[in-house]
């Protein structure tokens, strides 16, 4: 993943220099005035490493970083950008794959991960108000105690932030019975492009008015930054079965899926990990994951005991009927837990395999899961490329993942190529282009297979509404010649911009 | 600047970010340069494109507690600690890192008179209120005197070292008196095998560092069992293999055992007896959780001795001792312990129990009640 970025960007321009132009800049001091020296960075080294996120994206370009503590320090910020006409990116933990945070036209990185407290958990009405750095999974285990937990549960969440799942939307294995952020988020206090700050959204059951909350979950960074979220706490569940089947074929796996589905059981997640991505896995965590199955389905239900036991009992049963080799119950939380560790890292053990990877998000209806797999391993296999299969299976969620060395010749056109194809025949099978990484810059260039002229021209005018001089984040989401920024020319630097 | 890393362990990081949350700098500033993924970027920067190595950059490394926490957080097997520990020699050897007087402060680890009398000192400044608090030396005690360990037989050695030595002859008496009680007769290294070398690696002095191992390696008998009762020491034991490259040093290291992974698998052997009415929270060094991995073993010898084990919340994070790092980046030392204290407060427990002396000197200076595990098992054993 690194070389790639680095065929086509080389960031050591940015390294090191322009101390006396840093200084020299008005918006620094107007930084520096808001905030504190230590937490206004404008060397080298930060602004290199802040130009990029997890994803195979690059083309960034950080200005200053600034590491605000409050909303008052975020609106000082956005009110100073504003009047130095600069752009704003907002960042939490940099795991995003679309590219979401990663700068363009040189903006100010306002880093929230300093805003991790947790401010309030209210157990009585099921809420907890949580700052946007608070990591995912702090909020989980601060809530174990209580009996809680908050539901979203990407793969990231021991890392990724509470402000980056609202931006994102993002999912997890467990969001296919409890739904993803969205479901879960119910006010936000946002500071607007203009420095104002609103409150979102709110925590009676039914706000009135339009509902900006809805708008603000998914944007992506592109409407304001979130300093501080109002969340839906869930009960912990009191009985939990994990089911792990194995099968011959990923179709048997897929198939599966389906008939559960089908059968009217809504399990807490279900998983498929073909065999490549299995033996990975394993390799790692020593769950006792099978090496020798062609794909692996990890099902979970919960609820009251003699439910669960009927669901477990079920879902092996129909395992069966499509071809289970072999069906495992999990006998201990230790067990469990176990599994899942191996699911929730399958993307970072891939490194075992090859240096570099492009991990893909598409979504198609469940009754083409099995069908489209098919096609993203002719597709690798045309462009000569090595594909494995992980994916959320119980809301037909995709994440084709193309292995590759960088160092090969023309490996990335290659590789581009085949993601273009497996985009395409995911819409294809009337599936949509990101089931919970996002657009960002990634599936910019494809939202008009998705969307019509009309519809993107809408978008851009609610962006425009909350962002008239579409300064925040600019150039992620909505494609060139219906976004609001001159995308091509935020990729170079302005002459006047010391960078 | 070749900053001779590994092409290929420098390319086995995708820059997924899981290690974040593990690393304690990450944990307390936010901030990507003073993360896993952000360092091993900065490498890359510097070795692939030739980026200069500003005072940024600097202080990236140097700012890295190397506790190795980022090591068992990494899916993809990032062998980090080498990555650091090369990227310091070659800065030291540059004389961009690791000041002379650092490297001074060195020689006397190595050199067991030097060293009693740099105690000895330290002591009696301490008593007289020399030492500065920023040291961190508070409210450890250190001793004046010191009597001699016996030798109790020739099964196995235990490692004796330097600082430890001096600082904590308790806890060799203790590990000492409960490897004989399960029916080993110990020989202690003494000044045969004066410094393993830990502290060396960290600033990277690699060269001083190898003359250590070798030295240590010649001093000991063949094939008996090496017994460690300092986290830090048995993980720089454990690495001689990779350190110096031989099968002898590989063969010496697999004899290297920490004490509470050697005695889990004899805990039948140690006689049944009360145990301590006491609350225990388990504090797992860096070096026995993350780098040597045998962290389970002190609860299983713990277990059978006191009421009661409770783990801390914070998944093993480094609570910032870090060999010199207390005194080197006192700052960050601090606010790292800080989210270490609040968890113990958490844990609510009558002592915390640490099986490494940096920690528990680190802890001490904050006022918490530390003690090596094989104190406690002695003490059970004793009474
Ligand atoms: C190994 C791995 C596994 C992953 N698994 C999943 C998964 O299972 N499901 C899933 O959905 N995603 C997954 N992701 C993607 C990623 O973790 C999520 O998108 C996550 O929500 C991003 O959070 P972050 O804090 O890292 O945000 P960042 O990457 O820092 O930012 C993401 C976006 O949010 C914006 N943003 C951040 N903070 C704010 C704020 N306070 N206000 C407004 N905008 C803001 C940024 O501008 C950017 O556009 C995975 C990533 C990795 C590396
Ligand atoms: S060191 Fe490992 S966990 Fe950290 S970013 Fe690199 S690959 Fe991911
Ligand atoms: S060794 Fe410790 S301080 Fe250094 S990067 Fe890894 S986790 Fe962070």
């Amino acid at each position: 993943m690194y070389r790639y970025a680095k065929l086509r960007n080389r960031v050591t321009r940015t390294f090191g220099m322009g101390a006396d132009e840093v200084a020299a800049d008005p918006f620094i001091a107007d930084l520096v005035a808001a905030l504190s020296p230590d937490r206004v960075k404008s060397d080298g080294a930060h602004r290199a490493l802040l130009s990029h996120d997890a994803s195979v994206f690059d083309g960034g370009n950080s200005g200053p970083v600034v590491f605000p503590e409050t909303t008052a320090e975020v609106a000082a910020v956005m009110a100073a950008a504003q009047t130095h006409g600069r752009n704003v990116v907002p960042r939490g933990a940099g795991t995003g794959l679309a590219g979401g945070a990663i700068p363009l036209g040189v903006p100010v990185v306002v880093a929230v991960t300093k805003m991790d407290e947790i401010h309030e958990i209210d157990t009585d009405n099921g809420i907890a108000w949580v700052g946007p750095g608070v990591v995912n999974l702090d909020l989980t285990k601060r809530l174990g105690p209580l009996g809680y937990h908050f539901a979203p549960d990407p793969s990231s969440q021991q890392v990724c932030t509470i402000g980056g799942n609202v931006a994102n939307n993002s999912g997890g294995p467990h969001c296919l019975a409890y739904g993803v952020t969205n479901a879960h988020i119910l006010a936000m206090e946002v500071v607007l492009p203009s420095g104002e700050v609103v409150m979102l959204g709110g925590l009676d059951a039914e706000p009135a008015g339009y509902d900006l909350r809805g708008a603000f979950v998914g944007s992506e960074g592109t409407l304001g930054i979130t300093t501080k979220i109002a969340v839906r706490i869930t009960k912990n569940r009191p009985e939990v079965r994990t089911l792990l089947l194995s099968f011959d074929s990923v179709t048997d796996a897929a198939n599966t899926v389906s008939g559960v589905i089908a059968a009217g059981i809504v399990p807490a997640a279900m998983e498929v990990m073909d065999q490549r991505i299995t033996v990975a896995v394993e390799n790692y965590v020593n769950a006792g994951y099978p090496r020798d199955a062609a794909a692996v389905l990890l099902a979970e239900v919960d609820g009251l005991a003699a439910g669960v036991d009927l669901d477990a009992e079920r879902i092996a049963e129909i395992g069966r009927e499509n071809g289970a080799t072999n069906v495992k119950l999990a006998g201990s939380d230790e067990e469990r837990a176990l599994l899942w560790k191996g699911r929730k890292t399958a993307f970072g053990a891939i490194a075992q395999l090859a240096p570099d990877y492009y991990l893909h998000d598409t979504v198609v209806p469940r009754s083409k899961l099995a069908e489209v797999l098919q096609q993203t391993y002719d597709i690798a296999e045309r462009h000569d490329l090595v594909i494995m299969n992980v994916f959320h299976a119980g809301d037909g969620n995709l994440h084709p993942l193309i292995l590759f060395d960088a160092r090969d010749e023309g490996v990335l056109e290659r590789v581009h190529a085949a993601g273009a194809e497996i985009i395409t025949a995911s819409l294809d099978a009337g599936g949509v282009l990101s089931g919970e990484h996002g657009i960002g810059v990634e599936k910019q260039k494809f939202m008009d297979r998705m969307f019509s002229s009309d519809d993107l021209d809408h978008q851009n005018r609610l962006r425009q509404a909350f962002d008239p001089g579409c300064r925040t984040n600019p150039g992620k989401v909505i494609p060139t010649g219906h976004s609001c920024a001159d995308i091509q020319s935020l990729r170079s630097i302005p002459k006047e911009v010391w960078a | 600047m070749d900053l001779k890393l590994g092409a290929d362990e420098l390319n086995t990081c995708v820059q997924c970010g899981l290690c974040l949350p593990h690393c304690p700098t990450y944990r307390v500033t936010g901030d990507e340069t003073m993360s896993p993924r952000g360092r091993i970027k900065l490498m890359r920067e510097v070795q692939l494109e030739d980026a200069p190595v500003t005072d940024e950059v600097i202080d990236a490394f140097a700012t890295c507690v190397q506790c190795r926490g980022c090591e068992p957080a990494c899916p993809s097997g990032v062998p980090y600690g080498h990555l650091m520990e090369q990227t310091r020699e070659t800065l030291a050897d540059a004389g961009q890192m690791t000041p002379v007087w650092l490297r001074a402060a060195m020689k006397p680890l190595s050199q067991p008179k030097l060293l009693a009398a740099g105690t000895a000192a330290l002591g009696v400044a301490k008593k007289v209120g020399l030492v500065p608090d920023r040291l961190g030396l508070g409210a450890a005690d250190i001793p004046l005197r010191q009597e001699p360990l016996p030798t109790t037989g020739t099964d196995v050695y235990l490692f004796t070292g330097c600082v430890m030595d001096t600082m904590q002859r308790d806890v060799h008496r203790a590990g000492l008196d409960v490897l004989t009680a399960a029916g080993f007769g110990v020989t202690p290294t003494g000044a045969e095998a004066p410094c393993c070398g830990a502290l060396q690696a960290h600033a990277g002095l690699t060269d001083e560092t190898r003359g250590l191992a070798e030295k240590m390696m010649r001093s000991l008998e063949p094939e008996r069992p090496i017994i460690v009762d300092s986290a830090g020491c048995g993980a720089a034991m454990k690495e001689y293999g990779h350190l110096l490259g031989t099968e002898e040093a590989r063969v010496f290291s697999g004899r290297v055992f920490d004490i509470q992974e050697f005695l889990a698998d004899h805990v039948d052997k140690l006689p049944t007896v009360e145990p301590l009415d006491l609350r225990v929270a388990v504090q797992d060094p860096c070096h026995l959780r993350h780098v040597q991995r045998v962290h389970e073993a002190t609860r299983v010898v713990l277990r059978p001795f006191v009421r009661e084990l409770v783990e801390l919340d914070d998944d093993g994070l480094c609570c910032g001792a870090g060999g010199a790092y207390s005194i080197l980046q006192p700052e960050l030392a601090g606010q790292i312990r800080e989210r270490k204290l609040g968890s113990i407060d958490r844990a609510t427990p009558d002592v915390v129990a640490s099986a490494n002396p940096g920690c528990s000197l680190h802890l001490g200076a904050a006022g918490v009640d530390t003690i090596h595990p094989m104190e406690l098992v002695a003490k059970a054993i004793r009474t």
